[in-house]
């Protein structure tokens, strides 16, 4: 079972990959929600 | 774009639904990478890098494409909703072209003894990856507006062409890079054991399971921003 660390390597960095881009886009899902509440607050307390 | 509640919600359940395919495909994938598939004789336990390694350039090469049809797409019609579908694909196919050239050199290493070599193959890909970095660049750095939009659906089309070109590029010259094994001229899969292709398939339908709720994801972002530019300016106009 030569090589056994190269292929965890390989599985752990698209893992790895995966999950960052997944947590970023959660992210700024988040970022962009919490703006689009702000501004409708905004606009309906002017009317 | 005015989202309407009813096709939000209907939405969400669309996405709910893709994310228990996509997770029970990956839950398959992994099962059939580690535990079904045999492993190679020649390579050993390395060669199963293969089942992460081809279907992230397979995700690549179509997000790629989907750019490509988009953006022929926006500079025909000249409509918004073609513009955000070929950058949220841009961005997929980038990201899962950065785990190409990642997981290719950890194979290589035990394999060929080097990380990286500058055959046609992997210096292809590498241009088809910078191009579409610059993509990405352009689309953040320059202001915004439909210049910005129309040169980013240029560059998107471009960088394609170098796609036929990488995928011909180990047939043309004597490279480094393994041979065809699924596509060959015997036919589809005939270069394969049975079993290594019923696990690339089902690995290779997990990552496009797992493009199409990204996709789904990024575009109803980028709608949002859309969204949130609009009430800006109304709110900026009632001031």
């Amino acid at each position: 079972m030569d090589n056994l660390g190269f292929l965890f390597a390989a599985n752990a960095v698209v893992w790895s990959g995966i999950i960052y881009y997944v947590y970023t886009i959660k992210q700024r899902s988040r970022a962009l929600e919490k703006d689009l509440e702000l501004l409708k607050e905004a606009l309906s307390r002017k009317g | 774009m005015m989202m309407n509640p009813d096709a939000v919600e209907e939405n969400q359940e669309e996405g709910n639904i893709l994310v228990w395919l996509t997770g029970l495909a990956f839950l398959a994938a992994m099962i059939a990478i580690f535990i079904y598939v045999p492993t190679e004789r020649t390579e050993g336990v390395i060669q199963r890098i293969m089942y992460f390694h081809v279907p992230s350039a397979w995700l690549s090469f179509f997000a790629f494409f989907v750019v490509f049809i988009c953006s022929i797409l926006f500079l025909w019609k000249k409509e918004r909703e073609w513009d955000i579908y070929a950058q949220a694909s841009a961005e997929i196919g980038v990201i899962f072209c950065s785990l190409v050239l990642v997981t290719g050199p950890i194979w290589a290493r035990p394999i060929w003894g080097a990380w990286w070599v500058w055959d046609a193959r992997l210096t292809s890909t590498l241009i088809l990856w910078i191009i579409y970095v610059a993509y990405l660049m352009l689309r953040t750095q320059s202001d915004a507006g439909s210049m910005r939009a129309r040169y980013a659906a240029v560059l998107g089309i471009v960088g394609f062409l170098n796609i036929p070109f990488i995928h011909f590029s180990v047939l043309w010259w004597r490279t480094f890079h393994p041979q065809p094994k699924v596509i060959t001229n015997e036919g589809i899969g005939k270069g394969m054991d049975p079993t290594m292709l019923a696990t690339l398939g089902v690995s290779l339908c997990a990552f496009t399971l797992l493009y199409f709720l990204l996709m789904g994801v990024r575009v109803r972002q980028e709608n949002l921003k859309d969204e949130i530019d609009r009430l800006k300016k109304e709110k900026l106009y009632s001031a």
